[in-house]
């Protein structure tokens, strides 16, 4: 019986002892939790313009405006009409920012344009991004998106112990990097046995699915006096792709703009996964971007900066 | 004590759908009822008729609830292809019972039991329904014997100490062969058979089938040891279901080696009923084959088992027909030195090798998946995240591996179990990691609830 509860005990240690590593290695080590936490509170302390100041703009998005804009580049060309707020957190969807907006708007960010970044997967995709959901969400949100999600309990526990473990959150991250040092070209194989492929629905079921939520994002952004507007990353998604996520937004009242017309985007403005842009991709995104953005954003607001 | 727990077990099992419970709770009643009348001192006669009537109703059960769509609807394909359409059977598309194999099997063995007077007919409906309900072994066995079982239930249970950890050790050992070697093996597995990993070749059915096998491997003998250790925890001793199978030198003795409980409830109830191995090299092989056919039925409503079943069957009564008892491998004493060692291994890389044809049956959704790939095992077409996943496939089974060598050498129930009890814990503890580690977030069934 002493070995029992020496093995319980042991196991409870443990727990501490892993749980204290991790945070020590998430605060020291982790450039997404930096960089996320910092961006983070610029985006809390996000106002309304006053007479003569350039729009609070907040842009939102994952892995593929993080890689494929320059927000010092951004910043600059827009510095006389827009003052941008970025949060980019990589895998993250719909659920992750529709939850995310929700916080932000509870801890006081007041902006007046919310730009969202989404292609058709992270649209549609069902899942929200499992490391360190802290940084997104309070614990209600997790079980908000979790019950929206309809996760199972085991799902939801484990969310929920993301949420509250920094261990519990990041052991996908130690898992890969084990099995990166254990198996050659790990990576070129993960991409086949992700459990969480997306299959997407067709045609109008597509722009159903996509225009219910992009109206949960307007009507959130509305009644927190803020504009949405939703800019659609270039991926080699198929023309129709896009047309069906522009088609969709603007049925429920919100622009979608699509800076750079990915169809004609030659590959070697992608990195070698073919998803996410390059060095110079993110050249030509960003420049695209800082043309439309503007405009777009003062139709929206109906304000004239200048 | 046994009401709270058979109360608790009637919670468990009715949480999911309280609807089967009533299910579950009316065969029990019925049978523990007939069985009060299958006493030796009574008539023959009267009690053959009772034995027949709990057969009925508990094939009857099974073959509604799991088989009647099955059979229905491959005859009405069948008479649409001879030309006669729009027959009038109605398919009635209800949801598998969880457990109903395995508690039906529970029951036929108790009615059979005590009517040819192995076991005494249990007196408390309480006894006979924790035999029945146990949660451990309810939902997926292992399948438990009332010989075994029963008077376990009907003993008084003292807190053992030895017990109780080694029902922990059993759970970590059955956690670990779950969540890190099936749930990863399952990975590869599902992108074989998923198309995932391209079109099927000889390296794509090598990943499917191998991935399958040790996740189908993993999965239910996990299961069986969390089963068998939360068992423990309580005071009870279960079968045990699954000796190191992959080191089979034969079929005859794989069958000996995997899923125990099941192959002796065959072997009792349907192979020795039919005849077994008294009448002769032909009826044997007919009774083996009949037997190995209903085994893969049993596994579920689709022809991709009976195929399973048959394969096996055919096998097994190769085995019998052409290796009389003296030179079957399991029963030869091998020669010394490398010449038998080889010999030893060569005779378990073939066994493996027909178990894994034979569960690319058991894994494609049909036969015609099935067909089409293992037709791939002509082409050899590669591709560069091959070596991924056959490095990840060695990573995750042969751990296992090396712990049913290490099992087998030491003729123990899981890992280091005579190992002094600082060095257990210690294991305990580095399971704990590996668990934390390698388990994955998604809630991932095991492959036999389905059954």
């Amino acid at each position: 019986m002493l070995f029992a509860k020496t093995v319980v005990g042991a196991c409870a240690l443990l727990v501490v002892a892993l749980e204290l590593c991790s945070v020590y290695l998430v605060r020291r080590y982790s450039v997404t939790f930096a960089r996320v936490s910092r961006q983070y509170m610029e985006a809390v302390r996000a106002r309304p313009a006053g007479p003569g100041e350039p729009i609070s703009v907040l842009l939102v998005g994952n892995s593929l405006l993080l890689d494929g804009v320059d927000v010092a580049q951004l910043q600059e060309r827009t510095s006389k009409s827009l003052r941008i707020y970025p949060i980019f957190l990589e895998g993250t969807g719909y659920y992750d920012w529709l939850y995310g907006l929700h916080r932000l708007f509870r801890h006081g960010a007041r902006p007046q344009v919310i730009v969202v970044g989404l292609e058709t997967y992270s649209a549609l995709d069902n899942g929200v991004w499992e490391e360190t959901p802290a940084l997104l969400f309070d614990a209600r949100d997790v079980l908000g998106a979790a019950s929206d999600m309809r996760l199972d309990h085991t799902a939801t526990t484990g969310l929920m112990l993301s949420h509250w473990s920094a261990f519990w959150g990041m052991r996908s991250l130690f898992r890969r990097r084990i099995l990166r040092a254990l198996i050659p070209n790990y990576d070129d194989l993960f991409p086949f046995i992700r459990p969480d492929d997306l299959t997407l629905p067709n045609g109008q079921d597509l722009e159903a699915m996509v225009s219910a939520r992009v109206r949960n994002l307007r009507e959130l952004c509305e009644a927190h006096g803020a504009k949405l507007i939703i800019v659609i990353p270039p991926t080699p998604a198929s023309e129709n792709e896009v047309r069906q996520m522009v088609n969709a937004s603007e049925k429920v009242g919100v622009k979608a703009l699509a800076p750079i017309d990915t169809v004609k985007l030659a590959p070697n403005f992608y990195e070698a996964d073919a998803i996410h842009l390059n060095a110079a991709g993110a050249v030509r995104f960003t420049s695209a971007l800082a043309d439309d953005l503007p405009k777009t954003v003062s139709a929206a607001t109906n304000h004239i900066s200048q | 004590m046994l009401f709270d727990s058979l109360l608790a077990s009637y919670f468990f099992y009715g949480w999911w759908d309280w609807r089967f419970l009533g299910l579950m709770v009316g065969a029990t009643t019925a049978d523990f009822f007939i069985a009060q009348n299958l006493l030796p001192g009574r008539p023959d006669s009267s009690r053959k008729k009772w034995l027949i009537l709990s057969l009925l109703i508990n094939l009857t059960i099974l073959g509604i609830f799991k088989y009647y769509d099955f059979f229905a609807g491959s005859f009405v394909g069948m008479m649409n292809q001879l030309g006669f359409h729009h027959l009038p059977l109605p398919l009635i598309r209800i949801i598998l019972p969880p457990g109903i194999s395995f508690y039906t099997f529970e029951e036929i063995a108790y009615v059979v039991d005590v009517y040819k007077g192995k076991v005494a007919p249990s007196n408390s409906f309480l006894d006979y329904g924790l035999y029945i309900s146990l949660f451990p072994h309810l939902i997926a066995g292992p399948i438990q014997r009332p010989g075994s079982l029963l008077p376990q239930i009907q003993k008084e249970r003292s807190f053992n100490a030895d017990q109780f950890f080694s029902g922990l050790m059993l759970i970590f050992s059955g956690l670990i062969r779950k969540c890190v070697v099936a749930d990863n093996c399952a990975l590869l597995a599902n992108a074989a058979f998923g198309g995932q990993l391209g079109p099927p070749s000889f390296w794509v059915v090598l990943i499917g089938v191998y991935g399958f096998a040790w996740q189908v491997y993993g999965d239910f003998s996990g299961y069986t040891d969390i089963a068998r250790g939360s068992a423990q925890l309580l005071g009870f001793d279960f079968v045990v279901n699954f000796r190191q199978p992959y080191l089979s030198q034969s079929l005859r003795e794989f069958w000996r080696r995997w899923h125990i409980s099941l192959s002796t409830w065959l072997r009792d109830y349907l192979y020795i009923p039919l005849g077994g191995s008294r009448n002769g090299q032909w009826k044997t092989c007919r009774n083996l084959f009949v037997t190995l056919v209903l085994a893969g039925l049993w596994h579920g409503a689709n022809w991709t088992y009976v195929v399973f079943g048959a394969i096996h069957g055919i096998f097994l009564s190769f085995e019998r027909f052409f290796l009389p008892a003296a030179k079957r491998p399991q029963d030869a004493v091998p020669p010394g030195g490398w010449a038998g060692a080889l010999s030893v291994w060569a005779q378990r890389v073939f066994i493996f090798n027909v178990f894994c044809v034979s569960l690319a049956f058991f894994r494609a959704p049909t036969l015609g998946a099935a067909v089409h790939l293992l037709a791939g095992l002509g082409h050899f077409a590669w591709q560069t995240q091959y070596v991924a996943a056959l490095v990840m496939l060695c990573v995750f089974s042969i751990p296992l591996f090396i712990a049913d060598l290490l099992m087998e050498a030491r003729k123990q129930e899981y890992p280091f179990a005579e190992a002094p009890y600082a060095f257990r814990t210690a294991m305990a503890v580095l399971a704990f990691v590996v668990l934390a580690l390698f388990s994955g977030s998604q809630s991932s069934t095991f492959v036999y609830f389905q059954f």
